[in-house]
């Protein structure tokens, strides 16, 4: 708004230094650093309650910050929240439609919010219908919508002012497995066309599946950042041999575990060894004499990243 | 952040912006106005009897039924005119405190805490004060609707004398719901289920309008309970309608009028206040 910007070009869209949120005595957000550059799909990976959505809401310009840096577009959402906003659509994890309106009086009645004029509204708004397979319940009432379509709609609806970033709050959260599918090929097109897209998830599939980098969060801190593959690489081994133990795995000796791969994380019913080679570790643990129910390797997952970084696994 | 000596400046320039941030925009509500028009027209059906027809009936109900049983007294209490022409005024600021009250608070709950679309608006460029403004810009108006209905009717009915009259008495209602949706909005944006209504309406707004010089004169009351009313906006609002409609002149009208603004402008800025709390933790 007539204000000289500084003279360098923001490198990110999103940039945060130290983002720090505190709720009461409570920190939900401890000083995080990162950066989501433009074009890029970026994610938040942690358990509930890692203080995803909290940075989320501030980066909305939904929720002050306690202490720190946030910049959108090179700006402060404290003193230019509005006009932040106007770029950026939000999906949030519960439906927030209107029940009264129809399908399309949605999207209509949201473009006004934006400041669109009335002709192009209408225009998007076809557009989008016809983008998230909606146009044929136009002009249903929401209501009955199925859940995969209530989501399709409020994506739509997110994306009614074509913003610059498109950010999703748990976005297939209590979705079946098709309707997650229609929702991923959908949100990879936005991609493709441009669309920066931050998305927040406790879903290790969806993280892999589509994001070029993330940041994985646990107790309100990022304890690893990097694209899917790298974190992989850098934090867990080729491929993971699974071994299931029906009656519990307390009673199997340190020394056999060490012996197996290169690592080994002990649950109540499974032991999980990193190692390059799984087919190799099952006969090694065969000859150790373990005896497991049954058993089965597969490459190693960001799942396996954060049970190695925080010893637990995202559904504890 | 960097240049020491540029401190001040760039502080005051950010608490301005800090302060536009929060504050109403001048024009951003009107989208929550043709938000709630758009829902108005699909369930307009809906809402016709309690605003529109219900005020009739008990006009007819009580200035006739009440009206015979009151019979020769009637001139006593009122001054000279009928008993319907009497509480016609009087019903017409009720029935705007009635609907306003109504609108304030199941539609306002519902979109925080049910629905939950004033979460998606405060993420769009409008903010939280933009929301409020428009939400009781809208219940304002709608009462508005419904005002010019009534007073219509009074005027063809020959119950309002005067045209002028009739639109000083839209004028009241329109001060009225202005004065009890504010209020009722700060309220309702609090509140986490309906529960909190029932309180509102069997405890302030039913009796309000028995005590609020509606049925029969303010004077009639104990000295106490006219305090209480006059602290009331609709005690306010009834006397200016009733002066409108008969044409009698107003003693204190700066009076009524002040109180039914600061009613309506007290609740506004309670309602931004109490709304910005809740959503933007």
């Amino acid at each position: 708004m007539g204000m000289t910007n500084s003279a360098a070009e923001p490198t990110a869209l999103i940039r945060a230094r130290g983002l720090t949120k505190v709720f009461g005595a409570r920190s939900a957000v401890a000083g995080i650093d990162f950066d989501v550059r433009d074009g890029e799909f970026f994610g938040f990976l942690g358990p509930n309650g890692a203080g995803k959505t909290t940075t989320m809401r501030m980066i909305a310009g939904v929720s002050p910050r306690t202490s720190g840096t946030l910049e959108i577009f090179g700006k402060d959402p404290d003193l230019h929240g509005s006009e932040i906003r106007g770029q950026i659509g939000v999906v949030h994890q519960q439906e927030t439609l209107d029940m009264e309106l129809s399908v399309r009086e949605n999207l209509l009645v949201f473009g006004r919010f934006f400041g669109m004029d009335r002709a192009s509204i209408a225009t998007r708004a076809d557009e989008l219908l016809e983008l998230f397979q909606l146009s044929d319940r136009a002009k249903d009432q929401v209501e009955p919508l199925s859940g995969g379509m209530k989501r399709r709609l409020s994506i739509a609806r997110s994306l009614i002012a074509s913003p610059r970033i498109l950010m999703l709050d748990e976005p297939t959260t209590g979705l079946d497995p098709q309707a997650r599918h229609l929702l991923w090929d959908a949100l990879q097109r936005l991609k493709r066309g441009g669309t920066t897209i931050v998305l927040t998830t406790h879903y290790m599939d969806e993280a892999e599946q589509l994001c070029d980098r993330l940041v994985v969060m646990d107790q309100a801190k990022i304890v690893a950042e990097g694209s899917p593959r790298q974190l992989i690489v850098e934090h867990a081994s080729r491929e993971v041999l699974e071994l299931r133990f029906p009656n519990g795995t307390e009673s199997i000796d340190v020394k056999v575990l060490e012996g197996i791969g290169d690592r080994y994380e002990r649950l109540a019913e499974r032991v999980i060894v990193g190692c390059e080679n799984g087919e190799a570790a099952h006969a090694r643990a065969l000859e150790h004499g373990l005896d497991p129910e049954s058993w089965l390797v597969r490459r190693s997952s960001l799942e396996d990243v954060f049970l190695r970084l925080t010893g637990r696994t995202l559904d504890e | 952040m960097s240049a020491a000596q540029s401190a001040t400046p760039l502080r005051s320039r950010s608490r301005l912006a800090a302060i536009r941030e929060a504050a109403p925009h001048p024009t951003r509500w009107r989208h929550i106005v043709s938000y709630m028009l758009a829902v108005y027209r699909r369930e307009w059906h809906g809402s016709v009897f309690s605003a529109f027809i219900e005020p009739l009936v008990v006009l007819a109900g009580l200035g006739i039924g009440l009206g015979v049983l009151v019979g020769d007294k009637a001139a006593a209490i009122t001054g000279g005119v009928s008993y319907v022409a009497y509480i016609a005024p009087a019903l017409m600021a009720s029935s705007a405190m009635n609907l306003g009250a109504g609108e304030a608070a199941w539609p306002i709950l519902a979109r925080v805490a049910w629905v939950r679309i004033y979460h998606a608006i405060i993420a769009t460029p409008l903010n939280a004060a933009d929301v409020m403004v428009g939400a009781i810009a809208f219940i304002v108006g709608k009462v508005a609707f419904a005002a010019t209905f009534f007073a219509a009717v009074l005027l063809i009915t020959g119950i309002a004398t005067s045209p002028t009259g009739a639109l000083g008495m839209i004028g009241v209602s329109i001060l009225t719901a202005f004065a009890f949706a504010a209020p009722i909005v700060a309220f309702s944006v609090t509140q986490k289920s309906d529960q909190g209504f029932a309180f509102i309406f069997r405890l302030i707004i039913t009796p309000l309008a028995f005590f609020s010089g509606t049925y029969f004169p303010i004077e009639n009351l104990p000295f106490a309970a006219q305090l209480i009313s006059w602290c009331t906006p609709l005690a306010h609002a009834v006397t200016l309608s009733r002066s409108f409609a008969l044409g009698t002149p107003l003693t204190y009208a700066w009076f009524h009028l002040g109180a039914l603004l600061l009613w309506g402008v007290g609740g506004t800025i309670a309602a931004i206040y109490l709304f910005r709390k809740r959503m933007l933790k």
